[in-house]
């Protein structure tokens, strides 16, 4: 933790489980103003759940946990857009509930799609739009509210390759220019290297762990062949 | 990323955009003239029938036809058009509109749905003619009684279908409103209402038909005008030519409500599954 940062999110002893299935257990978790944080790990280990009770979507069973920061911003596993409203008005939408009128939402949404490539698509309704573009608009849903806490659920899942360079950098800007604390969940640990502060790694067999990161090269080096390693044999 | 730097994969959809639909078209021309060689055939059949038939229980076309030019040249048809279209107006917006409300609260909120579950199986089990004699006993004769009649009637159908609307709806979306705080206002119109748009609508088109046979049967029972009244007098007088044209006038007036407002509505209220607002 950094010395004297405010801390913004603060998970102690953190247990939940749904039904008979305990999907965390104890889990303490800090994260201070202006961190990125990635976690990563396989699924079901309980990386969407500590999303899910950062946001308030769900309580915890046992523990303390304390969020700091508003307004708060998801980008969803999956897009989640109003399949009745256009592109637009999906962005619009959190930023009606932020006060703003309907003909400002419109246009600062209008701007929003235009930095994550999507000029032209205000109009569109989500049928009409593919996976990745559905996602995008996710995106700036996101980033118009000009979140303080900012909550990625494998954001670049539907988004193409090639695409998925420039929607990484767009928000790397973004989180850079607006000093925005970021948790990230991933199940790719190269991409979380190229966001993230802090790599906390959940799994199965062991605790929680926070990475070494001070060489991310050997880092990314060696998480390549342990997933390559049936690959090569 | 600019305009400019737009991924070619997008620039090609925004092109396609403007494609004419190919074989979409010359699907709903068939279609639609497949229908009209259904209905040619009924009325073909008809006046098979009528050949046949003894004319005091079965009118021909052409009898028909002429009887429903006498009753709109002497204003008759206007006048009890009129009349039954303003009953089925204001007895289909109440009832509509109070199942629409009591089904959007109760699909929200499980213990008031638990609580008017009992009424919603009263008002859709019960006969159309019981709450038709019963409005009467309880309003006499007239506009009142017909018109709580088909309100009546309705509001179970909006009912059922608002709830079933409302538990429909894709928690993800709820989920997503909560987290950005969607006020309880702003949820209610941008993912509760326009999320029951199809269940509302189905219910609409199935409370209007459902409204203009009630309205009838309120007309026939208990009403000294109105469609119902005049069918139900040409049938006392063996009036069978003027009992028919009735009849075709309460099929136009459901054709003019399906296709001149509720198809137009339902597309206008489902024109997001179709692609863009321009």
């Amino acid at each position: 933790m950094v010395p004297g940062a405010l801390t913004l999110i603060a998970l102690e002893h953190v247990s939940k489980a749904f039904g008979t299935l305990e999907v965390l257990d104890d889990l303490s978790l800090q994260v201070d103003e202006g961190q990125i944080v990635a976690i990563v790990g396989p699924s079901g280990v309980g990386k969407t759940t500590i999303l899910k009770l950062i946001a308030g979507i769900v309580l915890p069973d046992a523990g303390r946990m304390s969020v700091v920061g508003a307004p708060l911003a998801y980008v969803f596993q999956e897009p989640r857009l109003l399949p009745w409203r256009t592109a637009a008005d999906n962005v619009a939408a959190p930023l009606r509930a932020q006060g703003m009128d309907r003909t400002e939402a419109r246009a600062a949404a209008g701007r929003w799609l235009g930095r994550v490539g999507l000029e032209g698509f205000e109009h569109f309704y989500p049928a009409k739009l593919s996976g990745g573009m559905a996602q995008r608009v996710s995106i700036a849903r996101a980033l118009a509210v000009g979140p303080r806490v900012l909550l990625l659920d494998e954001p670049f899942g539907n988004v193409d390759v090639d695409l998925r360079a420039s929607v990484m950098a767009i928000l790397q800007e973004m989180i850079g220019e607006r000093a925005v604390t970021a948790v990230h969940v991933t199940h790719d640990l190269i991409e979380a290297l190229q966001l993230a502060d802090r790599i906390v790694e959940l799994a199965l067999n062991h605790p929680p762990r926070e990475l070494d990161l001070s060489d991310r090269k050997t880092v990314a080096m060696d998480w390549i062949s342990k997933t390559l390693g049936g690959l090569a044999t | 990323m600019t305009a400019s730097t737009t991924p070619p994969l997008d620039r090609l959809r925004l092109e396609l955009r403007g494609h004419p639909a190919s074989g979409l078209r010359r699907g709903r021309r068939a279609g639609r003239l497949y229908a009209a060689l259904g209905a040619a055939a009924i009325v073909a059949g008809w006046q098979l029938l009528s050949l046949v038939v003894n004319p005091a229980i079965m009118a021909s076309p052409v009898d028909t036809a002429k009887a429903l030019g006498t009753l709109a040249l002497d204003g008759t048809l206007s006048t009890h058009l009129l009349i039954t279209l303003k009953r089925l107006v204001i007895g289909l917006s109440l009832g509509a509109v109070t199942g629409l409300v009591l089904g959007v609260v109760a699909g929200l909120q499980p213990r008031l749905r638990s609580f008017l579950e009992p009424l919603r199986w009263v008002g859709m089990t019960t006969p159309a003619v019981i709450i038709a004699v019963l409005a009467m006993l309880w309003f006499g004769l007239g506009d009142v009684s017909v018109i709580f009649i088909v309100a009546v009637i309705i509001v179970p159908v909006m009912f059922v279908n608002s709830v079933a609307g409302i538990l429909s709806i894709d928690s993800r979306l709820v989920e997503m409103g909560e987290v950005y705080r969607f006020s309880r206002r702003l949820l209610l119109t941008e993912v509760y209402l326009p999320g029951i748009g199809s269940h509302v609508m189905a219910g609409l088109t199935l409370a209007t038909g459902v409204a203009v046979r009630a309205v009838v049967l309120g007309e026939v029972l208990g009403a000294m005008d109105g469609i119902g009244y005049a069918f139900s007098r040409a049938m006392s007088y063996l009036e069978t030519p003027e009992l028919f044209a009735w009849v075709v006038v309460l099929l136009a007036l459901m054709g003019a409500l399906d296709f001149g407002v509720l198809r137009p509505l339902t597309r206008r209220t489902m024109h997001w599954r179709e692609g863009t607002n321009k």
